[in-house]
This record gives C-alpha cells, structure tokens and sequence, in this order.
C-alpha cells in the first residue's frame, strides 16, 4: 500500500490525500486508510492532525474505512470497516463511517487487548487518583462520564477502563465519547460549551453525537493513573440520589461480570481485579440528578495512601 | 520472502528488525492466527529481550487464548474421561491435547479448534452410547452425513457437550476408511504409550508425526494448513533430538503405509521452514515420492497456496482448487465421490 503512494507522483510535504492516517490513543497505534473525506475530516477534528506513517511506530490496529462497491457508491452509499485481518461487521450507511470506525476500533481493542484487564467503564482521574465507573450500557455511564469530564476530572476512558496487571495501573484511552439519544441534549444543557460533533441519527443505538475528548486528555495520554474509587452507577428518572458502600466481594463479582475479558485472562485476571478491589473503596450509586451526582462524587473520601 | 516463513526458519532474524519489518511480519501473524506462537518460538531461542518491549507485550497478550482453551481441554478431558472410564474404554488423545499433555513445546501458545481424541473401534458402540448419556450430542441431524461419518470416515459427528461449547471428535483410526490410505488402528494403539501421572494414552512419538503428516498431506486440503505445517516442523525439530528418532520413523512410516504423506511433509518443512532434517533422511523418504510430473506439480501449488500473501497479492485461486479435487479423490474411491458431491450439489443451503 505505501508502496503505491510512494509511486504515485506528489507534491513535497503534502500527504497524498489518501494515505495512511497515524493516531496514537494512549497505548495503542491506530492506523487508518480510508478515502472518505468527511471521515478523515471527523478524525481530525476529534484527535488533532495525525502523524505521518514513518514506519517507525508499532502499528497495534490497522483499519480500514472503504466504500462499497461501485453500484452502492450511487445508490445508498456504504462504509465498510475491514482491520488486517477481518471483516467484523455488516457495512453502515456512509454518513455514519465515523461512529463505524469508533466502534471497530472498540472491538479491536476488546478482542486483542490482553495485556490489560479491560473493563467496561467510564475512567476519570483527579489528583493522581482514578474513579472508576463501571456499568452496563443505558445506565447513564458516558453521560456522567462527560459531565465530569467537563467539570475539571481528566478524561482517561468512557469506554475501557485499561487496568494494566502487571503495575496496578490504570492506562488512558481518550476518545471521543458517544453520547446516545437523550444524553446529547442533557450534555449540551449541562455544558452549552462541550464539543459535540454532528449528530448521526438512526444508528444502531439511537442518535449519537460525539463530544470530543479534552485537549489536556489528550495531551497526557501516556499518563497512567492509581485506580482509588469505584461506584457503579445507575440513572434512574427522578431518583433521588443513594449513594450506598459495596463491600468487597459484592464489587469484585460485578466487576468480574463487566469485564471484557476476565474469564479469558483466567489466573491473571482473578490476581488483577482483587488488587483493584482492594486498593479501592466501591460505592453502588443511583441518582436522577446529574449535578448532585457530581457533587457527591466530588466529595468521595480522599484515599488514604 | 515472507517475513515469517522467514522467522519460522530463523528467530534470530528478529534482532535486524526495524520497526516496519515488525509491523509486517505482526501483520502475517495476525492473519494467520500465529503471534501467540511466534512469541513461543522467539521466547525458546532467548530472544524476548532482543524485542521491542510494545511488540513484546502485543504478541505475548494472545498467548491468554491458547491458555484459556488448553484449560477448557483440560476440562473437558475430565470429563470425557469419567463418562468413559467406568465402561472400560481406553482414550487416546490426538493432536493438541496431546502435545500439550507430552509437554511438548509445539503446545506452546497453540490454539485449539476442537478436541481430538481417539477410542478402540471395537468399543466405538459403547462409546457413543456413554458419551450420550454423559450429555454430549452431535448437532449433525442430516441422515446422509450421519450415514457419511459412520461408514466411510474415521470419527464420530462432531460432539458437544450440552453446557458447553467444545467440540469433541471421537476418532477410531486416524484415516476415512474409504481413503487410498488407512493404516491400522491396532498397531497404533499397541505403540502407543501411557503418559506418566494420568489416566490417558498418547501414540509413540512417530505415530504423532506421522499422523500430523497424514493429516495435512492427505487427510486436507493443505491451503489454510500453514499452522499445521509450524506443527510438523516443530515437532520435527524436537522429537528429532531424541535418540534413533528418525530411523524409527522411516521404518514405521513402512509398516503403517505412510510413507507418500511423510515425505511431503518432510519435503516441505524443509523447504518452507528449513527444518534441520538429516539428509539421509530425506533421500530414504523419497523412495515413496510420487512419479516426476506429479511431484514438480506438487512443488509447485503446495508453497503456492501455504505461503502467507502480501497484502494486495490475489490469492491462489487455481492451486487451493486443484488442492481441493486431489484432496476428494485421495478421500475416496471415484464412484462414491461422484454420488458424495451430486448429492452435496443438490443438497439445499440448510443442509
């Protein structure tokens, strides 16, 4: 492929608009070829200007973003995700290539990334401390995880708390967060000035509108942190807020059922989450108050360490 | 060159390795479902400090599904093992679970499809009869292909267990019992040797080569088989260390008919992965090579279609096709073919 753009006859210090895009997202090297150029205008927009294809970075995830065949490039275009080696779903409409991409690139990282424990969780980071918001999709957790992104916590994931097993760490993956039907609406009222990228109606899960990551999460995305809280959270409309201690145990077992790859991890994962549970204190949350969420959030116990 | 038939040959050629050549040979590996395996073979030459520590972790994370699947072997042994045992049925293990139960390093970072195990066949009845009522069932509900497996192939339908999802093949001999080659199943098990510690049989270390060779030079369709060539030659390269290996195995090769399959093998792990074979070795396997035009034929779609491809390279269409006919007519005899795929032909898509 490089070979090709090698070839082809070019301006000096102007990339061929085709080629291969380099975006580092924490640990990982992203390499993405598409020719859709509202796609690759998204990604910038999302992640900054991308690093040439030197050929001297590790290439973790290399994707691609094609169009369909001739036909469908007329009649109801398509998206086509493809990584080195597979295929993994059904294409997408063209107009939604960037949500295609995001969630590709979340199932490469699930299905390869083992040499962390991966949890399905918001992660946010304050004073060196990490909170971490582990829950089942539609419980409210890339909402909250957002609000707090905006109200001063440094984003490290919505998506995949990275708990790497070998130091106790937990590693940043910031990324655009997808805000899902009601929860677009319920950010931009909560921040009028968060980042939202354009909305995609009728994907998979609804409407979604990406907020972009903070400039500073990006910026220190090689930043790991001490994971200190964990509270599962849960919207409930008109809730009052509860805010309930979880004893160990009980964390570790929902922890177990949230992970992505616990039972693939065997021995090392068991090792891995009771050392997390151990140097957190766990919380069951409930709440139907965004503000007063955060407010008791931001009054968790500091970490005696 | 492929960079890792180039690494497979010689491991130490990661150390030159700029960081695109890594890029790509972990790029071949993660087509062919082999960095598990690659970080195996690197680790066995002392090499892992010699890696890049990202690429270090990159290959050494897929390790966790090897691991995961040989517990599920394990597992799933257990208990095919107390279905059986009361009965007085002897199980052999074939194949991965019996590397890894021989300890040999082949099983290092090795995945698993299914369970391959094999029974005497005259307790093939009890067999079944015990699995069934031990909770494994076979999802082939087609009358043909039950009729297919029970009197012209070497194994069982595949099995799974109700609660799980394992694959288990019951085997009774290593070839289909209709193929050109069948080599006896009693002079198998009377080889085969009891591992030490446990309740299971293994064949005798030239039976497990000889029958991986089988495997892959008559039993497949060779395209798709790189990881079963990496097999071959693995085990080549160990059990080749052991004392009178390789004259054992010519003269075996002899009893059990096997002979054309184990110079295939020998051949192409040679020549694809420069597997260290004695010479002599070599030219004594020649002696069962196919006449000249049938072996420059040969040479020429075997590397063709196991080869990895540069990305963009079309694939090999016509060589994995005339593989594929040379793999059913080896299976069986022309006339049964004929009738197998008219009724394939005819047959509709929900089998």
């Amino acid at each position: 492929m490089n070979n090709a753009f090698a070839r082809a006859p070019q301006r000096v210090g102007v990339r061929p608009p085709r080629a291969p895009a380099i975006y580092r997202h924490g640990p990982f090297t992203v390499r993405v070829t598409t020719p859709l150029r509202r796609l690759r205008a998204l990604l910038s927009w999302c992640y900054g200007d991308s690093e040439p294809d030197a050929g001297t970075v590790l290439v973790h995830f290399d994707l691609q973003v094609r169009q369909g065949p001739l036909l469908r490039r007329l009649f109801s275009p398509q998206a086509i995700f493809r990584t080195d080696t597979a295929t993994p779903f059904a294409p997408f409409p063209r107009s939604h290539a960037f949500p295609l991409l995001e969630w590709g690139l979340n199932w490469c990282v699930a299905t390869r990334a083992h040499q962390f424990l991966m949890l399905h969780a918001g992660v946010l980071e304050r004073d060196g401390y990490a909170l971490v918001l582990p829950a089942v999709p539609g419980s409210g957790k890339s909402t909250l995880t957002a609000a707090l992104a905006l109200r001063g916590w440094r984003l490290l994931s919505d998506e995949f708390g990275l708990l790497d097993w070998r130091t106790g760490l937990l590693m940043p993956l910031p990324r655009a967060i997808p805000l899902k039907n009601r929860s677009i609406r319920v950010i931009r009222d909560f921040a009028p000035e968060a980042e939202l990228g354009p909305v995609f109606p009728k994907t998979r899960k609804g409407d979604v509108a990406h907020l972009r990551p903070p400039a500073e999460s990006r910026r220190r995305q090689h930043e790991s942190a001490q994971p200190a809280w964990i509270v599962f959270p849960r919207y409930v409309r008109n809730s009052p807020l509860q805010l309930a201690g979880l004893h160990d145990s009980t964390a570790f077992t929902r922890l177990s059922q949230n992970a992505f790859n616990y039972r693939l991890l065997g021995a090392t994962g068991f090792d891995a989450l009771t050392q997390l549970v151990r140097s957190c204190r766990c919380w069951s949350a409930q709440f139907g108050d965004l503000n007063a969420m955060i407010t008791a959030i931001d009054h968790l116990p500091v970490p005696e360490m | 060159m492929s960079p890792l038939l180039h690494i497979i040959r010689d491991p130490s050629g990661v150390q030159a390795f700029s960081m695109d050549a890594w890029n790509r040979l972990l790029r071949e590996s993660r087509a062919h479902y082999l960095c598990a395996r690659l970080s195996c073979l690197i680790e066995d030459r002392g090499l892992a400090p010699t890696c890049p520590p990202e690429v270090w972790s990159d290959l050494t994370a897929q390790r966790f599904f090897a691991e995961h699947k040989q517990a599920q072997v394990r597992l799933e042994l257990r208990k095919l093992h107390k279905a059986l045992a009361p009965r007085g049925i002897p199980m052999l293990l074939l194949k991965g679970a019996a590397y890894a139960h021989a300890g040999l390093r082949v099983a290092c970072g090795r995945d698993f499809a299914d369970l391959d195990i094999m029974v005497p066949r005259a307790q093939l009845e009890a067999a079944e009869t015990a699995l069934e009522a031990g909770g494994w069932l076979t999802e082939t509900k087609h009358r043909y292909d039950q009729r297919y497996y029970r009197r012209w192939m070497h194994e069982l339908p595949p099995l799974h267990h109700r609660t799980r999802s394992f694959e288990v093949d019951v085997h009774h001999a290593l070839l289909p019992l209709t193929g050109r080659l069948r080599p006896d199943p009693t002079l198998l098990w009377a080889a085969s040797r009891r591992l030490p510690d446990s309740p299971y049989r293994v064949l005798c270390d030239e039976d497990m080569l000889l029958h991986s060779a089988a495997q892959v030079f008559q039993d497949s369709e060779i395209a798709g088989e790189l990881r079963a060539l990496l097999d071959l030659h693995q085990l080549m390269a160990e059990l080749g260390q052991r004392e009178g290996f390789w004259q054992r195995l010519l003269a075996r090769a002899q009893v059990l008919e096997l002979g054309r399959p184990l110079h295939y093998a020998l051949r192409y792990c040679h020549r694809m992965l420069g597997t260290p074979v004695p010479a002599g070795v070599l030219d004594a396997a020649a002696a069962h090579a196919p006449g000249a035009p049938v072996q420059r034929l040969m040479d020429l779609l075997v590397p063709r279609v196991l080869e990895p491809r540069s990305p963009g390279r079309p694939p090999a269409r016509m060589a994995v096709w005339l593989l594929f006919v040379r793999s059913h007519w080896l299976r069986m005899p022309p006339g049964l073919l004929a009738a197998h795929l008219l009724r394939k032909a005819f047959r509709t898509g929900k089998g």
